[in-house]
Order: structure tokens, then C-alpha cells, then sequence
């Protein structure tokens, strides 16, 4: 045996069950969202982009999916560039503080969200009890509990994304500025936050894909009328049984995904790179 | 650094840390706190001490059944996704394969690709090809997600490894076998430690794979969970959630004893 014939055995196993068991899925997926009762048809792509209704779908699903990233960039930032400049103490509790919620099931924080947002919730309670809200006040079943139920599920990602760029960041760079006369706020804005700008995006790429394609969380705390994209895929397939309109959808959710994502990642790789 | 910032600055920068980590940490313990209510509601605060609630879940069929299902899927995707996974990276790391840098990329598609869209295709596969999921569909289709996982971080293992051990070992006549299994792999160990600890957290806690690849019979605890909370929750869920939440716990435990919590998190 040599070398050549050591290494092909060792990717083989890998190659041949990501070959067959992710590659031929997501083909037959594509060809499924093409065919009809007659031959190939692009019928439920018209059906999707035709319906007022679904194209309110997918304008929910990516207006909600950019204010979820923007608020875990705009929290996550300032959360992993703290982790990166406290001591090493307080910085395993706060590593602590955003794994275990990352490795806690989706479905059960979630659980936790229905019931400090439901009617009569912790949080409601307080609003009203604080006169800030009226007697009739409700977040379940709203565009906004699905916001904050997202921003706790994907703040980790955002923060341990930005966290392993800022850590990269010499501590001495910002003592130069400060020694030449910016205020801490000043070094911050720039110094830190420009160098940091590839983590956030590699951040906001991450969290936003996730966030557009997640149904678990707004299934549960939006209910059945405030609809995403992926929880309308998910209902065609296990409700309606329209197979080849839930393929045609996710073809959509990933050419969505893809044309909001390509320009952005192009643009920011530019301006890391000059 | 921190000296010389101005103390507004610094209370404001812990009142943000405190805000956060009540957010991060508020829906777990607010299940938790539901568990041990004795209220046949669910309601937070909880109303008195009871462990009923346990007992209930320990003596259900339905979430003793799909704890069951979910461990073993969960054991079985960890030990084929180390071995598979750890055994293409060591290859991969060694860049003598044609098309290596392709190669990697391929390892590592499954990260990028959202779960929901690889979920209906393999869904649609199996019917096609075989009839009902079956356990080995989740077996198969955990074992595609978690993979790249284990690649990467046996990769960035072996990044910082001494390339020279191997040769070493071949000029005092050790033979392939013996190379791979007492130089690279105890090499490997971290990297594979760590992403055998992502594959059974991934496994044990997914949902959307789960969810599309279910029958009646195959029902993870993760869809379980679920299931009750779209019809019909009570204090029951909460305490199947807190054993989830404890094992995370005992996970986070473990792996910090082995590796290191910091490292794991930098992966």
C-alpha cells in the first residue's frame, strides 16, 4: 500500500455517505421542485412568486431575519469584545454564560419564551404592572416574541463568532490610541470595531441564514398566523403533503439567502481586504 | 486596559453584562422554576415544591420512549461521525490527495447548506428509494450534519501538530497501521474529543431533522417536547426540559474537565 492509496481509504467512508446521503437528497429535492403531473414545470415556483400571500411570507421572513441579525450584532459586539478584555475568570463565566444556552435545545428555550411571554407571563405582568402597557396587552403570537425568542437562540453564534476575531486584536493597539489622545469610546469606534468588522460579518452571515430558515421557534411563539418561510415549508409537508411546492420554497429560501448573502460577504470581504 | 476607563462607563458596561446574561439565561431558568411547581398550570413564578411532575415524566411511556430513541440515535451518530469525520481530516490535513482544498470544502458544505432544505431532501429520497424513515434515516442524516463539525476540529488539532512525529515513527519501522493508530491519532485526540461533544449535543438536541424524519414509533425528545408544546403543555414538559438542561450541564462539566471550556468554545 502507499501513501496515495493510505489517504483515499481514509476520505472514502466520509466521501461516500456525504456523497450519497446530503448530495443526492438535496439533487432529488431540485428535481422534485421542477416536476409536475406532466414533465418538468416551474408551476410552483409561479404559484409561490404569483400569491400575494406567500410573497408576504417571504418579505416577513426577511424583514424579521435582518432586525434579528442587526440586534445580535448590535448585543453581540460589545458582549464578545468584553469577554476578550476581562480577566480570565470572569471570562470562563461568560464563555459559560453563551455555551450553555447554545447547547440547550432549541425547543426547550423556546418553551421558556412561551411562558415568561404568554398572557399571563412574567414579563407582560411587569409591563403592565409598570403602567407601560394597557390591560388588554400581548406579545405571544406576535412578530415581536419571535424577535426576542431568535435574538437569545442565535446571540451566541454572533458572539463567539465575533469573539475569536477580537481576542486576535494586540490590547496594544488600542493603548496606542488611547495615548494619543482618543477616549475610550473613540478607540473603540476606531480601532476595535473596524478590525472586528470580519467577525461580525462572518457573524451576521451565520445568524441571518439561521434565522431565515429556523420554523421551531416562530411556529411556536408567533402561532399559525404569522407565518415564516420555513414554517410554510415545513406545513406543506407535513400538513398539506405538497411535496413538490415545499422543494420549490426552499429553493426559494436558499436563492433568497444566497442573493442576500453573496453581495454582502463581496462587499465586506472588499473593504476588510483594502 | 480596564483601568483606565471612566466608572459611568464601567457601570454601564455591568449593567449590560447583567441585562444580558438575565436574557441569555431566563428561558432556562424560568423551565426549570415551572418543573417544581405542585400547580397543574404552568405558571412562573411556581406555585410551592413538588417533584410530580418528575415522576409523571419517568413513568410516561411517550418521553421514556423518546428519551430512549434520542440517546441511542445520539451515541450511534457520535461514533460514526468521530470515525468517519476524524479519518477523512487526517487525510485531508495531509494535502497529498488530489483536489485537497475542494475536498475540504465538500467536508464542510453541510455547515452552510440550512438543515430545513437538506431535511426535506432526504426526506424525499427515502420515500422515494425506501418507504418509511427509519432510525437509520435520523442515524444517517445526524451522522451528515455533525461530520464537518468533527473535520474541523480535528483539522485545527492537527494544524498545530508536529509533522515530523509520523516520519519519525517510519524511520524506526513503524508500520501504517501502527503510524496511524499510535502517532496521529493520539495526535487527533483533542480535536476528536471535541467534536464527538458537538455531534451528541447536535444529535440529542436537534429538532428540524427530527421533526421532518418522524413516524409514529420514531419520535426523538426534542419532537416530543415540541409536540406537546403546540398542543397541549403542562408542568411535565418543564421537567423533561430540566433534564435536558442537566445534561447539558454535566456535558459542559465534562468538557471543560477533558479540554477545556474556553477551547471548546474557540472551535
Amino acid at each position: 500500500m502507499n501513501d496515495r492509496a493510505e489517504n483515499t481509504l481514509l476520505v472514502l467512508p466520509g466521501l461516500a455517505l456525504l456523497a450519497l446521503a446530503f448530495f443526492v437528497p438535496i439533487t432529488q429535492m431540485l428535481i422534485l421542485s421542477v416536476s409536475g403531473d406532466d414533465g418538468p414545470t416551474l408551476a410552483h415556483f409561479t404559484r409561490f412568486l404569483g400569491d400575494p400571500y406567500y410573497l408576504g411570507v417571504l418579505w416577513r421572513t426577511v424583514r424579521l431575519s435582518v432586525l434579528i441579525t442587526l440586534i445580535c450584532a448590535a448585543i453581540g459586539f460589545p458582549l464578545a469584545y468584553i469577554m476578550a478584555r476581562v480577566g480570565p475568570r470572569l471570562r470562563l463565566w461568560l464563555i459559560v454564560l453563551v455555551i450553555l444556552p447554545l447547547m440547550t435545545s432549541v425547543v426547550v428555550r423556546t418553551f421558556g419564551w412561551m411562558v415568561l411571554l404568554s398572557r399571563s407571563g412574567l414579563i407582560p405582568d411587569m409591563l403592565r404592572d409598570l403602567g407601560l402597557v394597557g390591560r388588554n396587552f400581548a406579545i405571544m403570537q406576535t412578530e415581536t416574541a419571535i424577535v426576542i425568542g431568535m435574538v437569545q437562540v442565535l446571540l451566541p453564534f454572533m458572539t463567539l463568532s465575533i469573539l475569536g476575531i477580537v481576542t486576535r486584536i494586540d490590547p496594544r493597539l488600542e493603548e496606542a490610541a488611547r495615548t494619543m489622545g482618543c477616549s475610550f469610546l473613540q478607540s473603540l469606534r476606531t480601532v476595535v470595531l473596524p478590525l472586528a468588522v470580519p467577525g461580525i460579518i462572518a457573524g451576521s452571515l451565520l445568524v441571518f441564514t439561521l434565522s431565515a430558515s429556523s420554523f421551531v421557534t416562530p411556529n411556536l411563539l408567533g402561532g399559525a398566523r404569522i407565518q415564516v418561510l420555513a414554517a410554510s415549508i415545513y406545513r406543506s409537508v407535513t400538513q398539506t403533503l405538497d411535496w413538490p411546492f415545499a422543494a420549490a420554497q426552499a429553493v426559494i429560501l436558499f436563492v433568497g439567502i444566497l442573493l442576500i448573502l453573496v453581495p454582502y460577504a463581496r462587499l465586506a470581504g472588499g473593504r476588510s481586504n483594502g | 486596559m480596564v483601568k483606565s476607563i471612566s466608572t459611568p462607563l464601567r457601570i454601564a458596561t455591568m449593567v449590560f453584562v447583567v441585562f444580558t446574561a438575565i436574557f441569555l439565561l431566563a428561558p432556562l431558568v424560568v423551565v426549570v422554576g415551572v418543573s417544581v411547581s405542585e400547580s397543574q398550570f404552568i405558571a412562573f413564578p411556581p406555585s410551592g415544591f413538588s417533584l410530580r411532575w418528575y415522576e409523571e415524566v419517568l413513568g410516561s411511556d411517550a418521553y421514556v420512549g423518546a428519551a430512549w430513541i434520542s440517546l441511542r440515535v445520539a451515541i450511534l451518530v457520535t461514533i460514526t461521525a468521530t470515525v468517519v469525520g476524524g479519518a477523512a481530516a487526517i487525510a485531508l490535513h495531509r494535502r497529498k490527495l488530489p483536489f485537497s482544498s475542494a475536498l475540504a470544502t465538500f467536508f464542510l458544505s453541510p455547515l452552510v447548506l440550512p438543515t430545513i432544505i437538506y431535511a426535506i431532501g432526504m426526506l424525499m429520497l427515502w420515500s422515494a428509494i425506501f418507504g418509511p424513515v427509519s432510525i437509520v434515516t435520523l442515524w444517517l442524516s445526524h451522522t451528515v450534519v455533525t461530520i464537518p463539525y468533527v473535520v474541523r476540529t480535528t483539522l485545527a488539532v492537527l494544524s498545530e501538530s508536529n509533522p515530523f512525529l509520523e516520519e519519525a515513527a517510519q524511520t524506526m519501522g513503524a508500520s501504517r497501521l501502527q503510524r496511524l493508530w499510535l502517532v496521529v491519532v493520539p495526535q487527533c485526540r483533542p480535536g476528536l474529543i471535541a467534536g464527538a461533544f458537538f455531534a451528541f449535543n447536535i444529535s440529542f438536541d436537534e429538532a428540524v431533522l427530527a421533526l421532518f424524519l418522524r413516524k409514529p414509533g420514531l419520535t426523538t425528545l426534542p419532537v416530543q417536547i415540541y409536540g406537546q408544546l403546540e398542543f397541549s403543555p403542562d408542568p411535565s414538559v418543564a421537567a423533561v426540559s430540566t433534564i435536558m438542561i442537566a445534561l447539558t450541564i454535566t456535558l459542559i462539566l465534562v468538557i471543560d474537565r477533558m479540554l477545556g471550556v474556553q477551547k471548546f468554545a474557540s472551535a
